[in-house]
This record gives structure tokens, C-alpha cells and sequence, in this order.
């Protein structure tokens, strides 16, 4: 049987995603014993033009990481879409927008003054922005377009596979190669390398009845590390995210921010956890179930952490 | 003027691309170093709450 050829990509991304692949470790030889690198831009140097010049599907799968922030990352997008056989939107971002999809809750030119006005490091009375082109004396520089909205991968390709995780764990992805190396596919679609059950599901942590009286933010009490955090009032998105990260951050006494996104059926994760903590709030009146709901701190960007451009809202107006 | 294009720069974090213009000799000309990528972590991390930041600024960059 011939080697799979393997390409990874990032666009908006931290570069997590390919640091995940190599976590698993000396097992990355035995990915080199079925796979051929073909395209990699953090580990290995093929360029743009090097893909360009692959027959269309002569690459076996694309893991593609990030969210689509700028014009060159849909561009990329298509170009590794028609190079590949298999499509994998890998990782939070590209299935769902990712931290990077929290620019949606602000607006383009706010992004543009923040960043190339009025940052401390930066002097620019001349107010100059990035242009697509630019004439120097030599020539024409080009840079892609900031797109006004992130949006995921699979709002530009047809994507096959999608698997979350900030970043997925190196078990699972272990897990999809060999899958991926055996042929089984699963059907077009499907979630990889993560369950269908939620965090809550695997939550080692006791649960008892879910009243929540009081809100709190991390650093206003004692975290007991045993029981449930969200009985103990803290805003964890466990009953609304899908498993698959082995209960990382809630071992860790932190909050679940429900990076693996929704189970399958559910469109939007913030709303199914609104929708959860209307049946935990302890409340005997409207005003005081208002009164208890308004101590969550800036609720839109947390139950939205990691899925705000794959969601129903997609974007703030 | 020849041009040599470098797209991506690789084996780093991040997006990068070199445009290098020589002139009829051969000789550099000049070089431009861009950074084609932006996504305005100085922006969306306001309103954020503070005990949440190391978690978000932590996808700067992971590697």
C-alpha cells in the first residue's frame, strides 16, 4: 500500500493545533511509517507554489486548523479543498470560529484603531491601515483582505470531518490517524476524535441537585475540588459541550469554556446553556431570578467562548 | 526588475512572506517582509473578564 500523503495547514490560528500533533511524541515516527508530509508550514518548507502545483486529490487528508480571518485563509482554503481527498476541520477554530472568532463581537475598523492607532507600542499619526495593494517603487506588494466577520472553514469548503478541541488531545488525534491509516472512514460529516456525550457525562466530580442561588467569579470563594462547579455557582458549560479533552480544565478547578462545542443535534451551544442554567437559577420570583442571572459577568463571551461565527448569532450587530 | 517571492515563510509560528526585488545584475534591490494575518487579540479581549484573559491570550500562540 502506497504512503498517505499528509498536509496540515493553519490560518486564523496559535499554532496549538500542530503543536498537539507533535505531542504524540515518538508515535510521530510511526505516522512517517504510513504518511508523507506534503504540505506543513510549521515543520517542514513546502510553499504556497509547491501545492499549487499537486494534481487535484493527490493529497490523502488535510488537517486544517484556524478559522478563516482574511481572504488568504479562504484562498488556501480552496486551494488545499481541490488538493484533497479527505477535508478535516481541525481543531475549535476551523469548526467553529475559535478564540480568534471572538472578533465577532466587534466591529472591523474598531479592530483596525485598536490595534494600529492606539496601541501603547505603536506610533502612527499618519493613521496607515493595511492596504490589499500597495505601490512601491519596485513594484506591487499585496495583502489579503481582513474580512469583516470570521467565519469557519466549513462556510467556504465542503469540509468532511470536523474535530474539536483547544486542541484536540493527542489520544484522539493518535486515535483519528489510525482510523484515517485503516481506511474505515467514518460516514462524510461526522465529529472525530471526540464522544457524543457531554463533559458533565465524565465529570468525576459530585453532582448532587443543581440550585444555584449566587453566581460567583473564581477568585470570590474557595473552590471545593470535588463537587460539581456549577452547583457551586460557577458558570462551567459542562452540560452543554461535548466530550473528548478528559475533563482538562475542571480537574484543573477551572471552569468548563466549552471548547469542544455542541453534541450533535444542538445549533447553538450559548443558547442551549441559557437554557440550562433557567432550570438550575433558585429563584421564588422573576425579579429575583433577574437578580441572580445579572452576576454573570459578560455572558455572551463566555457561553460563545469558542463558537461565536459557527453559531446562530455568528456576530454581535 | 526580477522578483523572488518566499510564501509562506516556514518552521515558525505564524504567517509570514519575503518579496525580494533584484535588479538587471542580480543584486538585491530591496526586500519587503510582510506579515499577511491579523486577528486583533488587543480588541476582542476587551470586555472580557480579567480572570478569563490568560486563557484567551494563551492562543496567541501555542507553540
Amino acid at each position: 500500500m502506497s504512503k498517505l500523503k499528509l498536509a496540515s495547514y493553519w490560518a486564523a490560528a496559535c499554532g496549538g493545533c500542530d503543536v498537539a500533533i507533535l505531542d504524540i511524541n515518538e508515535k510521530i515516527v510511526d505516522v512517517a511509517n504510513v504518511a508523507d508530509i506534503v504540505f506543513w508550514p510549521i515543520a517542514v518548507d513546502f510553499k504556497y507554489s509547491d501545492v499549487e502545483a499537486y494534481a487535484d486529490g493527490y493529497i490523502d487528508v488535510c488537517l486544517f486548523h484556524g478559522a478563516i480571518r482574511n481572504s488568504e485563509g479562504e484562498h488556501i482554503a480552496k486551494l488545499l479543498r481541490q488538493k484533497s481527498k479527505v477535508m478535516v476541520a481541525f481543531g475549535s477554530c476551523a469548526v467553529a470560529g475559535g478564540i480568534p472568532g471572538l472578533a465577532n463581537f466587534k466591529r472591523r475598523e474598531d479592530i483596525f484603531e485598536r490595534v494600529y492607532i492606539e496601541s501603547n507600542s505603536t506610533q502612527n499619526p499618519e493613521r496607515v491601515f493595511p492596504q490589499t495593494k500597495f505601490a512601491v517603487p519596485e513594484g506591487e506588494l499585496e495583502l489579503p483582505e481582513f474580512y469583516k466577520d470570521v467565519k469557519c472553514l466549513a462556510d467556504v469548503v465542503d469540509v468532511d470531518y470536523f474535530m474539536p478541541g483547544c486542541p484536540p488531545t493527542a489520544d484522539q488525534i493518535w486515535a483519528v490517524v489510525q482510523v484515517i491509516a485503516s481506511g474505515a472512514l467514518p460516514p462524510k460529516g461526522a465529529f472525530v476524535g471526540c464522544s457524543n456525550k457531554t463533559m458533565c457525562d465524565e465529570c468525576k466530580r459530585v453532582k448532587t441537585e443543581k440550585k444555584v442561588k449566587k453566581f460567583y467569579r473564581p477568585y470570590e470563594i474557595m473552590i471545593d475540588s470535588e463537587k460539581c462547579l456549577l452547583e457551586q455557582g460557577l458558570t462551567c458549560m459542562g452540560p452543554v459541550t461535548r466530550a473528548g479533552c478528559g475533563n482538562q480544565c475542571t480537574s484543573a478547578n477551572l471552569p468548563c469554556r466549552g471548547c469542544y462545542g455542541p453534541v450533535d443535534g444542538v445549533i447553538d451551544q450559548g443558547a442551549k446553556y441559557i437554557s440550562a442554567l433557567a432550570s438550575i437559577v433558585d429563584a421564588d420570583t422573576p425579579e429575583e431570578a433577574d437578580r441572580i442571572i445579572s452576576q454573570i459577568v459578560d455572558p455572551a463571551g463566555t457561553f460563545y467562548r469558542y463558537g461565536l461565527p459557527g453559531s446562530l448569532l455568528r456576530r454581535a450587530k | 526588475m526580477k522578483r523572488i517571492t518566499i510564501d509562506p515563510i516556514t518552521r515558525l509560528e505564524g504567517h509570514g512572506r519575503i518579496e525580494i526585488f533584484l535588479d538587471d545584475a542580480g543584486a538585491v534591490q530591496n526586500c519587503y517582509f510582510q506579515i499577511p494575518e491579523l486577528r486583533g487579540f488587543e480588541k476582542f479581549c476587551e470586555g472580557r473578564p480579567a480572570e478569563e484573559v490568560p486563557q484567551i491570550v494563551s492562543r496567541i500562540c501555542g507553540v
